[in-house]
């Protein structure tokens, strides 16, 4: 399977792809047999993924309203990097193994969607293959998503914990309510932040960070948030639009600077 | 080599090498160069319009990538596996190698700043650092052949930190983009002027490259030959003359001489079979870097050059400078929500803030001796591994702060001109070695005042244009926090400076070495200072201008 942008010769042709409704159902971005085999097997085969087993958590607390963290003893990942001097016109496809497990994968993709939800023309994250990329980048050998993988691991393993001490369930098997009633919980970091979710939000932070941009750099996404480059022009750069001209002018003017206006030749 | 009866030597490919072997060659002269890196090709290895979501963790940089998947250089970077550098204790230092056919000008910014008569001649008005052995007319038409031969884009603006061009040598620039034209406006109600950038990236067609189409990052190099670099242009131009051998995966160990002392040739290390190989030649330009000159140099000691090769004066590895640099970056609400459009440009600086304080430092207004200038950042660029700003909630809510803040920050960075200093220097290790044996280069730094002082009057500076533009931006890291590590610009020169005297630099005006006539340097190693416009348009102009020197003496049998 080839990545969005490499069938193709333009972007412009990945945009007309037709999306697949069903994330269970659709081609991921690098390597949807091991999303479908994670999602399947979150249901009825725990043992299909070889990934490494779930980490075991410890907890803290056993209420809600009591601080607790999973204490994470995650296995090093000894990958290799893509190294030095990588084919960058073809680059690599898997460049290491994945590592997150069914049940991760899982959480990750119900997280996604409640992070970036499907808005009119725009999919949601999971059928842009957001987990995916997720797993791909906590997966990686250097040493800044090393740290990565432990802050996002944990909080996928906190809100599995808060889900059993608030819903006795896994997130993934609670109703759409309960799970917003803890990402409600989480999902904001700042000084009316309860204690004892101070660390997780700070945690589902990075992740909504992660999220978002590989989101955003998606075909999709781009086209969300509006990025009209990578495109060639031919002739002269024509600059800002009469439009992009009006707002300049009337923020010049909010700002008391139209007298210092630069001159456009 | 037995067939091809070359005059001159070059060790390496980059900005100085190759204009040297395009000149010589150019007049007739056979060249062989000698590159350490591998053979690379633009035209077939640009990653052109290649998106994020392709590469690997979105394009983020890594350690085996350190300016992202797609950065032009290969095998290398801030590290080279097997050809480590050290650092004395106490001393933090950065260095930044290319193992590749055109070295660093493949991801170069491509800025190009003229220095002035005011650049070249520090000391004369502050008596400090030191003066460069000629004057801003004699290289002024040579700017003008370099700029001409490697298009670049600007305008004269007629400011007392920008030097004309000659009537019809630069390209058009781009039009501003938004971000570029609100800071304009902010800066000027301070008095600072934004003018066009001037960067070595056609507009206009020139030669067989073609004119910029206004998409894929300069950094990641540029296949239609519109961002200049050595592998589109002078290489190529060499080539076609006939008169140039390359041979890459040539790693230079030392500089050989006879018994007299008169260099002979150069030893090497053919990485394919890692073996030691011998070259002989009547003329040796050295242009490996300015660290790895003067680490060839240092490294090439015998009985008549027992301080290393051409350094009687004891400067070879002295008078280490690096630009200074910081930045500051603030959310700017006006900017928020405004009207898209396609804000590629040429993915630089259309406009920057040139040193604004001639005056105020010749009035002794400033506590800080020499100036810099802001490249200035904030556009709608290509979304990637990371998202900005303080994000709060999920959904629809949240997305709509990522559209809001998008192409809403800008940012300043400050590039300026250090002064030499006795700690800035680099040696030779005594306990390391490469993996082919070669004894490595270790670094020893430290910023002075003079920097740290000006650093702080930049970034007061910036957030005065920040606050200006309606940003809140908060207290200020102090300089030594916000200065950015030595070698961290990637400005690197000075290690085998030129000066009028053989007692206090290692080469003449044309980068002949004083001790050994047929040796010559012409990487950034041979500046005498280090003005804040970055260095490779001068490195360039040099080597065009020293070449020319030196087909001169070798037309004359002088050589």
């Amino acid at each position: 399977m080839k990545k969005p942008g490499f069938m193709h010769t333009t972007a412009g042709d990945d945009l007309q792809r037709d999306p697949s409704p069903a994330y269970t159902n659709r081609l991921s971005r690098r390597d949807s047999l091991k999303l479908l085999a994670a999602l399947a097997a979150s249901t009825m085969l725990p043992a299909l993924s070889g990934c490494e087993p779930v980490p075991t958590t410890t907890q803290t607390g056993n209420a809600t309203g009591t601080e607790h963290w999973p204490e994470l003893k995650l296995p090093a990942i000894n990958a290799k990097g893509y190294g030095k001097d990588p084919n960058l016109i073809m680059p690599p496809e898997a460049p290491w193994p994945l590592t997150l497990t069914p049940a991760q994968l899982t959480t990750l993709a119900l997280l996604s969607d409640i992070l970036v939800p499907q808005e009119g023309d725009s999919p949601s994250a999971s059928q842009v293959q957001v987990p995916s990329v997720v797993d791909e980048w906590v997966s990686a050998p250097y040493p800044s998503q090393q740290r990565d993988r432990l802050t996002i691991l944990s909080a996928l393993a906190w809100i599995d914990d808060e889900a059993q001490l608030r819903f006795n369930g896994q997130f993934s098997a609670l109703t759409a309510k309960q799970q917003l009633a803890i990402v409600d919980d989480i999902a904001y970091d700042n000084e009316n932040t309860p204690l004892q979710f101070q660390r997780i939000a700070k945690a589902f932070a990075r992740l909504r960070n992660l999220v978002l941009a590989a989101y955003f750099c998606t075909p999709q996404g781009i086209k969300d948030i509006g990025y009209l480059g990578n495109v060639p022009i031919a002739g002269v750069y024509p600059g800002p639009t009469a439009e992009a001209y009006a707002h300049l002018d009337n923020t010049l003017a909010q700002l008391g600077l139209t007298e210092f206006a630069y001159q456009v030749a | 080599m037995d067939d091809f009866a070359y005059e001159v030597l070059i060790v390496g490919s980059g900005a100085g090498g190759a204009m040297a072997a395009y000149e010589l060659t150019r007049q007739g002269h056979k060249v062989l160069l000698l590159e350490a890196g591998r053979n690379y090709d633009p035209k077939t290895e640009t990653p052109m319009f290649r998106p994020n979501s392709a590469a690997p963790l979105m394009g983020a940089s890594t350690p085996d990538k350190d300016f992202g998947f797609y950065d032009s250089t290969v095998d290398g970077g801030w590290q080279v596996p097997g050809e480590p550098y050290t650092k004395a204790e106490g001393s933090d230092f950065l260095w930044w190698r290319a193992r590749m056919l055109g070295g660093r000008t493949n991801h170069w910014g491509r800025y190009s700043l003229r220095f002035s008569e005011h650049d070249f001649k520090g000391k004369s008005r502050d008596g400090l650092g030191a003066d460069w052995p000629f004057e801003y007319n004699d290289i002024a038409p040579w700017y003008d052949k370099t700029e001409a031969l490697i298009g670049v884009c600007g305008t004269n603006t007629g400011l007392d930190d920008m030097p004309p061009s000659g009537e019809g040598i630069l390209q058009p620039p781009p039009t501003p983009r938004v971000p570029e034209l609100l800071i304009a406006a902010a800066a000027k109600k301070h008095g600072i002027t934004a003018v066009p950038m001037h960067r070595a990236v056609l507009t206009k067609p020139l030669d067989s490259r073609a004119a910029c189409f206004y998409a894929t990052p300069c950094g990641h190099g540029c296949s239609i030959g519109a961002a200049f670099q050595t592998t589109t242009s002078l290489l190529p131009m060499a080539q076609a003359t006939g008169n140039l051998r390359i041979i890459t995966d040539a790693m230079v160990k030392t500089v050989t001489v006879d018994s007299s002392g008169k260099v002979t040739g150069i030893s090497y290390i053919d990485k394919k079979t890692a073996t030691e190989q011998q070259l002989n030649a009547r003329v040796i330009i050295l242009a490996a870097s300015a660290c790895e000159s003067a680490r060839i140099l240092l490294n090439s000691k015998t009985t008549t050059h027992p301080n290393g090769l051409a350094n009687s004066s004891g400067q070879v590895g002295r008078n280490l400078m690096d630009s200074t640099g910081a930045g500051l970056s603030a959310l700017v609400p006006a900017l928020m929500n405004r009207p898209r459009y396609n804000e590629d440009g040429h993915t630089a600086n259309h406009l920057f803030i040139p040193w604004w304080g001639h005056k105020a430092q010749a009035n002794k207004e400033l506590d800080f001796p020499r100036g810099y200038h802001f490249e200035l950042g904030g556009r709608f660029s290509e979304p990637g591994a990371y998202v900005g700003g303080n994000l709060q909630g999920y959904g629809p809510a949240l997305k709509q702060q990522v559209r809001a803040n998008y192409g809403a920050y800008v940012s300043f960075a400050l590039r300026g001109e250090m002064l030499p200093n006795e700690h800035c220097y680099m040696d030779i290790d005594p306990e390391v070695k490469d993996k082919w044996g070669i004894p490595v280069a270790r670094f020893h730094w430290q910023w002075s005042e003079h920097e740290l002082k000006q650093v702080e009057h930049g970034l007061k500076t910036a957030k005065a244009i920040l606050e200006t533009m309606g940003a809140e931006v908060g207290e200020l890291p102090a300089a030594e926090d916000a200065i950015k590590k030595g070698g961290e610009i990637i400005h690197e020169v000075g290690t085998t400076r030129m000066g009028s005297s053989s007692a206090d630099s290692v080469t003449n005006q044309w980068g002949q070495s004083w001790d050994c006539p047929n040796l010559f340097v012409m990487d950034g190693g041979v500046f005498a200072s280090n003005p804040h416009k970055n260095c490779t348009l001068t490195i360039m102009t040099l080597a065009m201008r020293n070449s020319a020197w030196l087909a001169e003496q070798l037309k004359a049998g002088k050589l």
